[in-house]
């Protein structure tokens, strides 16, 4: 970057000497070209054109009004704003130098030479100067003595801003604080008690400490983080059944205490730096955790542009992910333009793109396969997607050929059916279960009520697209058709019709038909004893039977009785009564109608044979043949445990396949824009701290896991001062209820500047340098001091100076999170199941699962004992959340949530007075209450932590007197004093 | 950036909202005057919208942008001059709509059969036939006409708008969601979700007709809470809560929760009120195409006119009586059923069996809206906004359906200070706009709504993430011709 400062030393000189003559103009490239792009064309340039000023050409930037007035430098419009004591411009950033000024004013008034054909472009200079952005500023503490660090930072700013810090709280108010905090869930009376009698404050935090329920209430802030859910989301929010190995894995960690580096290196590169360690596959749940887009990925697919603003879209969300939650950098404003505030480059954001370039989220496997059997089975997946590939490409080239040739007779073949169609009426036939084997015998069979003579059996196909198979849907490929009056088939068997010799063709629309024998019968049975093709599975289902008497005037079948081996009834389409309601797809009503469409059909067809290329029928049978002993051989391997992550290697399906490790390439977008591509991109991240490069890879092939990997080390480089600062924030403010700097996902211009920079700077480095970087430790450090054990309540002379508390005079008081309520509730009832981990229970029912499943909270029963279980193991919904606990301000999963929304509105009283879940926990603490003697009490240590006053004893005795256990158990989960910890 | 760094009550209010302070809390609650304290950017227009939404994507060729050359051309090849590239099908050949269209009011603008009913108020309401989309996938259409932004994470406009107003009700929410009772659109409730905006400002589901139409308003049914203990406990919560409260001066919250009590009770009866249809005359009734047998008529197995209508109606009325009351923004869903039948604007198989019953339905209760509103002089202060993700193609899929057209389709506006007439043209197929680079966005009509409501589009916004958000992301501009 050239420094004009460094210029102007040397050009000011001349100046100086040289006044007497003609002063040379500075030079437009060297010297104005480089002050109007990296200060001016972030907004000045031709796509934003703040204030109509674009500074991007010539013609633009002296076109505007007294913008730039060439030989009068005062009274352009672009001095007047970017000097005097309090310039307006530029509205980012410090104003520009005083040597800045003058260069572009003596270029203005040299005449404002720009060479006509030099376009300007934003080039911001990568400024560093930001206190994120700087290396951490040295402990200033005392050596460890009596006093805890942490208290010597906050003090001194107290002392500094003349602020009085509050003495300590209560043990019984610092028992039920502690609780929640470090588990979540509220003291038992017992531990209560304990503790006031003896309150050993260091024993308490090592006993929460090491209770599973901290990885509980810890693993909820990183997963509201890591914007975790079971669902895709969008369209089709299909579940994500294996999902729930990332929250196990989250709370595990945090009760492990895994050191931190390698904690956020598993999650963005476990498969890589740890192989053969099934965290470092499961840890890649937080790279998928977020949204998916299953039409845009699976029904659209890559081949189109919708398909391809999917994937960008879904790395524009990982790439968002790991730079806000690990290093509070918002990379993701460059995708249009270099960043507004920050030093980061749309080239930074692109090459972020690139290190992401072979992902997809999908199940993979992490356990349960030693690691060469794991090699080989990709392999073999890999071999398998390369040729589904090149037969899917052959195909569809094939068919383009055939429908560019066969258009003419395309459309009349439409306006054919248009005309005369019956149409496809949505009462199919009769469909079998599925099975994946072709020889399984399935039969259906029809009862006509008695034994009567038939002359003709008219077997009709179905009709179903599913699968583009359209007519002949699931018609027997071997079969026979038999009439008997022996219901079971067991005696007195007349066979009809024998098709069981050899494979059959499909009939298409066509009628299979059977003579009758005249003599009488009751029942007719079709065997399938083949049955036919699915996709990847085999089925018997026809359209219609008919069984008609002489001349075809009656059909004995309609509305008969129909009995089968097996039937899968699935709504109004599949069902045995389907069979025989003469209901079925007639191609055409139209005779003549229908010739000429027979006609149209074997001319297509001439035009199919004549287009198809034998060698690629060959070869596509080739494919098939290959195929066969490749999928066997894949499932021979055992299954694994599965786990929803980012993947390169995974069984697709549709149109949504894995690049097996293949990086898809990256252009840069202008504007963001996907029909507008830029240069190609390789692997890199923004150097936001001097000394890290800007680039990954010297060369321009690379491997995928590679890059991610780099992309690990460059987050967990101990020099990285944004990494450590962010986690520090945040076990801040996960312990001490605020955060140190109020923008804990932004660090950068547009985000706030620590109240206590000295202290935040202390407690990263503290992490970094501690060989176990041990998160529990910092959280000791944090709640053994004296600023978390202050009083919570109100000093009016501190308020004045420090309403909100920024400087911890105080403790803050804060409401039960969405979850606490939940479990709280539940544990005060007596009904909460500790047990952890494992797959999520539901607190819905799921209707119409075919299509966008339905997430039906309201059917669920509160009192079903499995969904009693901690909130941070229910099952997520994206798009239908999860209603009580989102008017509680649950954290909505679709994006990072550093910081919960505490509100307070009349839709919170109504859930937490009405909810249904409230009202049947009521029941079970009025239960939990018969057995006690002091009921008002003992509801209220377990619920407030405390015995109540004489004021409270009083309203709640005389409620629980005239209203019953149940009605006060209501009253006490709507207290204030238990929803707010003090 | 004039925006202290270092000063948090400032900060945290319009920046990352988390965690209401001393002050604040009793603010949100009543939520009376929004974030813009009730100093809105310029004189408004309009105090409340209501969004009408055609899940499914609606074809503006079969209803409200009239394409005489599709019925020339029907049948015929269709060349637009460009290859096209379609969501789930390749161009079929060009396919006049099933309707025929007909001159409407002073204006002569030519609609489909099928909307007839919108022909009364066709002067009052400002077509544009050259919305752009961004992509033709369901979701993200969805979302961008709702919150945007085509991916989720963002607040809804109703959110935005109760966010910036707040409500002129304390005793109703600022925005209800009327959804179609058969099931939700493309990313549910993320339709109507507040993303980063404090919860009070998501929409509040109400589903008029259902034995419970809005959640936890009253006790769930029982076996021990009873109207007498319910009143008892409320009085005892009340009290408790208020001891609670004046132990602990200073705190905002607490003696907010207590009066969020009181709130809650006081929209039990504003909301059964508001939700009470039996109230209208039965002129009004019929106006809106009421059933007789109520929300209740039969529409299983079937698509039928006479149910659309009901349902869509019903829901009109609910709106108006919402509005008059006080709300700030609805959204009104229709066809979001997407079994068998599919009773859904998605008409890749038959535009003809499913849009006419739907469109017949919609147009005779926004037909009633419209005029309903205008008669208690509510139109000149209210913005109807008519929307769908998406368009549908000129030409067929199969023999009797569209594909989904991203490229082109219509929003109609009404009511609020905006001028019937219409902004925007598509191409002579209805493919895309006549003018590309003169097309219209979501954020325009966003950034005319809002400049209605009193609010720069510009200036609302909120910092999350580090990004200082708005609805219309980093575009839009007022449609100025198209305001009074």
């Amino acid at each position: 970057m050239m420094k004009p400062l460094g210029y102007f030393a040397l050009c000011g000189s001349l100046i100086v000497c040289s006044s007497q003559i003609a002063v040379s103009a500075p030079n437009f490239s060297a010297d104005i070209a480089p002050i109007l792009e990296s200060r001016c064309l972030s907004c000045h340039n031709a796509d934003e054109a703040k204030g109509d000023f674009v500074l991007a050409s010539k013609a633009t930037a002296l076109g505007f009004q007294e913008g730039i007035i060439p030989g009068n430098a005062d009274d352009s419009l672009l001095i007047k704003m970017v000097s005097g004591p309090d310039p307006e411009m530029p509205k980012k950033g410090k104003s520009l130098s005083k040597e800045e000024v003058e260069l572009l004013r003596e270029w203005i008034q040299g005449g404002a030479a720009w060479p006509e054909d030099r376009t300007l472009k934003d080039n911001p200079e990568r400024d560093l100067d930001w206190w994120s952005l700087k290396p951490l500023i040295k402990d200033q503490s005392p050596k460890p003595g009596d006093q805890n660090q942490v208290d010597f930072y906050v003090n001194r700013k107290l002392k500094e801003k003349n602020l009085a810090p509050l003495a300590s709280a209560t043990p019984q108010t610092l028992i039920r604080r502690l609780t929640y905090d470090l588990t979540g869930l509220p003291p038992t009376p017992e531990e209560i008690d304990a503790f006031v009698a003896k309150p050993d404050w260091e024993k308490l935090v090592t006993r929460l400490l090491a209770s599973p329920a901290f990885g509980e209430k810890f693993g909820q802030h990183w997963l509201d983080l890591a914007r975790y859910a079971e669902t895709h989301g969008y369209d089709k929010d299909k579940p994500r059944t294996n999902a729930w190995p990332y929250r196990d894995y989250v709370i595990r960690n945090f009760n492990e205490d895994k050191p931190f580096t390698r904690f956020v290196q598993e999650q963005v590169a476990g498969d890589a730096l740890f192989p053969g360690d099934p965290d470092g596959v499961i840890a890649l749940g937080f790279l998928a955790a977020g949204p998916w887009d299953f039409i845009g990925h699976q029904e659209v697919g890559e081949g189109k542009i919708d398909g391809r603003i999917a994937k960008h879209l879904d790395r524009d969300e990982m790439v968002s992910a790991v730079f806000n939650v690990f290093q509070s950098t918002t990379v993701q404003c460059a995708q249009c333009h270099h960043h507004k505030f920050d030093p980061i480059r749309m080239e930074d954001y692109y090459r972020l793109h690139a290190v992401f370039a072979a992902v997809d989220r999908a199940d993979r496997v992490y356990t349960g396969l030693p690691p060469d059997q794991e090699k080989e089975k990709s392999k073999l997946q890999k071999q398998v997607n390369e040729l589904q590939a090149e037969q899917r490409a052959l195909d569809s080239e094939m068919k383009r050929k055939i429908s560019a040739k066969a258009s003419g007779i395309d459309r009349r073949l439409t306006k054919l059916k248009e005309k005369y169609g019956n149409g496809l009426k949505p009462q199919y036939g009769y469909h079998s279960l599925i099975t994946k084997n072709q020889t399984e015998e399935k039969w259906v069979q029809v009862d006509i009520g008695k034994a009567r003579g038939a002359t003709e059996v008219r077997v009709i196909p179905a009709f179903d697209n599913y699968g583009g198979i359209g007519a002949g849907f699931g018609f027997p490929v071997r079969y026979r058709v038999e009439v008997s009056n022996d219901e079971k088939f067991s005696k007195d068997v007349r066979l009809l019709l024998d098709a069981t010799g050899k494979d059959q063709p499909n009939p298409g629309t066509g009628t299979a038909k059977a003579e009758g024998d005249g003599k009488p019968f009751r029942y007719l049975r079709i065997t399938a004893t083949k049955l036919g093709t699915r996709t990847n599975d085999y089925i018997f289902a026809l359209g219609e039977v008919e069984i008609l008497n002489e001349g075809g005037a009656q059909n004995f079948a309609l509305n008969a009785k129909v009995t089968a081996k097996d039937t899968i009834e699935q709504g109004v389409r599949w069902g045995k009564s389907n069979l025989v309601d003469g209901i079925f797809f007639r191609e055409l009503g139209n005779e003549e109608a229908m010739s000429e469409l027979r006609e149209l059909q074997s001319k297509r067809k001439v035009i199919e044979k004549e287009l198809s290329n034998p060698e690629t029928i060959n070869r596509i049978a080739k494919i098939k043949e290959e195929l066969v002993p490749l999928n066997e051989q894949l499932k021979k391997f055992p299954k694994g445990e599965m786990v929803y992550a980012a993947a390169a290697s995974f069984t697709g399906s549709g149109n949504f396949r894995p690049t097996g490790g293949k990086p898809r390439p990256i252009r840069l977008l202008h504007r963001g824009d996907m029909t507008t591509p830029g240069d190609e991109m390789n692997p890199g991240a923004p150097p936001l701290w001097d000394g890290v490069p800007d680039l990954f890879f010297e060369q321009a092939e690379w491997q995928e896991q590679e890059a991610r990997a780099e992309l690990a080390r460059y987050l967990t480089r101990k020099d990285n001062p944004l990494f450590w600062r962010t986690i520090a924030n945040r076990l801040w403010q996960w312990s001490m209820g605020s955060p140190l700097v109020n923008t804990p996902n932004d660090f950068g211009r547009g985000g706030m500047e620590p109240t206590h920079p000295e202290l935040l700077d202390y407690l990263a480095a503290k992490l970094r340098d501690d060989p176990d970087q041990s998160l529990k430790s910092i959280v000791r450090l944090l709640v053994t001091s004296e600023a978390y054990r202050r009083s919570s309540q109100h000093q009016e002379a501190n308020a004045k100076i420090d309403g909100n508390n920024a400087y911890r005079w105080r403790a803050n008081r804060r409401r039960l999170s969405a979850e606490e309520f939940r479990d709280s509730i539940l544990a005060i009832s007596g009904k909460l199941n500790t047990t952890p981990g494992g797959p999520s229970f539901q607190d819905f029912i799921i209707e119409k699962p075919q299509h966008s499943p339905h997430y039906e909270y309201h059917l669920h029963d509160p009192n079903d004992p499995k969904s009693h279980r901690r909130t941070i193991y229910r099952f997520v919904v994206r798009s239908q959340p999860q209603p009580m606990l989102t008017t509680l301000d649950c954290a909505d999963p679709s994006i990072s949530i550093p910081e919960r929304d505490e509100s307070t509105t009349a839709l919170q009283a109504l859930t937490q007075w009405n909810h249904r879940f409230v009202e049947a926990m009521s029941g079970n603490l009025a239960e939990r209450l018969l057995d006690s003697d002091e009921k008002v009490n003992h509801a209220c240590q377990l619920a407030l932590g405390r015995l109540p006053n004489e004021e409270e004893f009083a309203i709640l005795s005389d409620h629980l007197k005239n209203h019953g256990n149940e009605s006060f158990a209501r009253l006490t989960f709507n207290l204030n004093a238990f929803v707010y910890v003090d | 950036m004039s925006i202290e760094k270092t000063n948090p009550d400032r900060r945290r209010f319009i920046g990352s909202l988390a965690g209401s302070f001393s002050g604040l809390a009793l603010g949100d609650l009543m939520a009376r005057d929004g974030a813009l304290g009730g100093v809105l950017h310029h004189p408004p227009k309009a105090k409340r919208v209501v969004q009408l939404f055609m899940a499914g994507a609606a074809s503006h060729v079969d209803t409200f942008d009239y394409k005489p050359l599709l019925k020339e051309k029907d049948g015929e090849p269709w060349d637009p001059g460009e290859k096209v590239e379609l969501f789930q099908s390749t161009p079929g050949a060009c396919f006049a709509s099933p309707w025929e269209f007909k001159a409407h009011g002073h204006s002569g603008k030519m609609m489909s059969e099928i909307v007839e009913p919108l022909g009364e108020v066709v002067d009052d309401i400002a077509f544009v036939h050259n919305l752009v989309g961004k992509t033709g996938v369901h979701s993200q259409g969805t979302l961008l006409q709702t919150t945007g932004f085509n991916f989720p994470g963002f607040p809804s406009a109703g959110s935005w708008v109760s966010y910036a107003l707040g409500s002129e009700s304390e005793n109703l929410p600022s925005f209800v969601v009327l959804p179609d009772h058969r099931g939700l659109a493309s990313n549910g409730a993320k339709n109507w979700a507040t993303a980063f905006l404090p919860a009070q400002h998501q929409g509040t589901v109400i589903r008029p007709g259902n034995e419970a139409p809005i959640a936890d308003l009253f006790a769930p049914k029982s076996d021990f809470i009873n109207p007498k203990n319910d009143r008892a406990g409320l009085d005892a919560v009340s009290k408790l809560n208020t001891i609670h409260a004046n132990a602990r001066p200073g705190d905002d919250r607490l003696s907010a929760r207590v009066r969020s009590y009181e709130l809650a009770a006081a929209m039990q009866l504003s909301a059964t009120d508001a939700l009470d249809v039996a109230k209208e005359p039965q002129y009004i009734k019929d106006m809106y195409g009421l059933a007789p047998e109520g929300p209740g008529v039969d529409d299983s197995g079937t698509i039928s006119t006479k149910a659309e209508t009901e349902f869509f109606g019903r829901k009109c009325l609910v709106a108006r009586r919402l509005l008059e009351r006080g709300v700030r923004f609805v959204q009104v869903w229709s066809g979001n059923d997407n079994g068998f039948p599919r009773r859904n604007w998605d008409s890749h198989g038959d535009v003809k069996r499913d849009h006419a019953p739907l469109a017949e339905g919609m147009s005779r209760g926004a037909s009633a809206l419209i005029k309903d509103l205008r008669q208690r002089g509510m139109l000149e202060d209210t913005i109807i906004l008519w929307t769908t993700e998406f368009g549908r193609m000129p030409c067929s899929q199969g023999s009797k359906g569209r594909d989904h057209n991203p490229f082109v389709f219509t929003n109609w506006l009404c009511g609020g200070g905006i001028k019937g007439g219409t902004y925007g043209e598509s191409d002579e197929w209805g493919f895309r706009p006549q003018d590309k680079s003169r097309a219209t966005s979501v954020y325009d009509i966003h950034a005319t709504i809002m400049h209605q409501l009193g609010i720069d589009h510009e200036r609302l916004t909120v910092r999350n993430n580090g990004i200082d958000r708005r609805l219309t992301d980093v575009h839009g501009h007022v449609m100025n011709e198209m305001i009074s």
